[in-house]
């Protein structure tokens, strides 16, 4: 009966070890617009484009942010790390349009040096070219149906393997 | 079950409640402390999907923070504090002038006894190892301070060091160096 009972024990002391790592990382705290609850019935009437981090963990990005800055723009900033030549995604917004009217959101990403990287974003199944692997970025505008929510994805593509890690930022302006 | 093995359970159960206790009253005392917005969802997928949210990223940082320091604390404090006490009793069992000293400073009833073993102090080491891990991680991804990441990667070296020396203590129990004489 003791023999029997030694896997399970060792896989008890294994959990021990590993759900509280797991609940710690869990437990950190994850920046987020909060929902103004002004109305006293509990109805919303924030007239905004919420743009919030998805966050998780990702091979090639780490150390995801987003902010708005004094002109009243969201800032995302990420680093892109090393990586090999391949295609990686990610989701790492998610835009809120709590207003009854459509609105038009622009996108434009940038890194500091030329990432010989295509990178875009995917918004309702849709591609967008952000920046090319030259350089040269463009500025990318989508419609926001009203009282709508949606996923934007990060896309990277690296036809060859690239040895360092970059700091890339992309402006949200709602137009 | 090998004796060892329930030992161990037994031993590992207080460290992994405490990890996770300082963690979350870290969080839960900071929010209600500086009296920040904050919203649990369950908006993320993952092993447990319950999330913490707050209105801003220095907030955030912020909580982020203190509520690892307080981890360390929590673990490695009595961690430490059992490292210490196992060096200090060897080193008086070995040692006379340690004994002088502890009599001077009226603290030998303090190491007369030894409840710590080694696998207590090894299982405490790995707790402070592994949350030493998830602070240095976070302040490398500028998800907290980086004074907590530098204090984490301390904490973590004098554990192992620790643990490093009570491995030779344990070692010398079992088998005894002939040149040094024991006073007890």
């Amino acid at each position: 009966m003791g023999k029997f009972m030694e896997p399970i024990a060792l896989g008890l002391l294994a959990l021990l070890f590993i759900i509280p790592s797991i609940a710690v990382i869990n437990l950190e705290p994850i920046t987020k617009n909060l929902k103004q609850f002004t109305d006293v019935l509990g109805v919303t009437t924030s007239s905004e484009i919420i743009v919030n981090l998805i966050g998780g963990t990702h091979e090639i990005l780490s150390g995801e942010k987003v902010y708005k800055n004094d002109d009243g723009e969201y800032i995302y900033e990420a680093k892109l790390t090393k990586r090999e030549s391949d295609f990686y995604s990610k989701p790492i917004l998610r835009l809120e349009n709590r207003t009854d009217e459509d609105r038009e959101v622009a996108f434009l990403g940038t890194t500091l040096s030329p990432t010989r990287s295509d990178i875009g974003l995917v918004i309702n199944d849709q591609a967008y070219k952000l920046q090319r692997p030259s350089g040269e970025s463009e500025s990318v505008t989508v419609l926001l149906r009203a009282q709508s929510k949606y996923d934007v994805y990060l896309t990277v593509e690296s036809v060859v393997g690239i040895q360092f890690s970059e700091d890339f930022e992309i402006k949200i302006t709602v137009e | 079950m090998s004796i060892l093995l329930k030992k161990a359970l037994k031993l590992s159960i207080l460290p992994a409640v405490l990890m996770v206790a300082g963690k979350f009253v870290g969080v839960m005392a900071l929010i209600v402390a500086y009296n920040l917005q904050f919203e649990v969802g369950n908006e993320i997928t993952g092993v447990f999907s319950t999330q913490i949210f707050l209105s801003d990223e220095a907030s955030t940082i912020f909580v982020n923070s203190l509520s690892d320091l307080a981890m360390l604390v929590v673990l490695g404090v009595p961690t430490l504090y059992m490292i210490v006490r196992t060096t200090i009793l060897q080193s008086a069992k070995n040692n006379p002038r340690t004994i002088a000293k502890m009599v001077k400073f009226n603290v030998l009833k303090w190491v007369t006894s030894n409840t710590a073993t080694f696998l207590k102090i090894f299982i405490w080491s790995t707790f402070v190892l592994i949350a030493s891990i998830i602070t240095v991680s976070n302040s490398l991804n500028g998800e907290s301070y980086a004074w907590v990441g530098v204090v984490a990667g301390v904490l973590s070296l004098l554990s192992i060091w620790g643990l490093v020396k009570t491995f030779e203590i344990e070692t010398d129990r079992v088998y005894p160096n002939n040149r040094e004489h024991s006073y007890f």
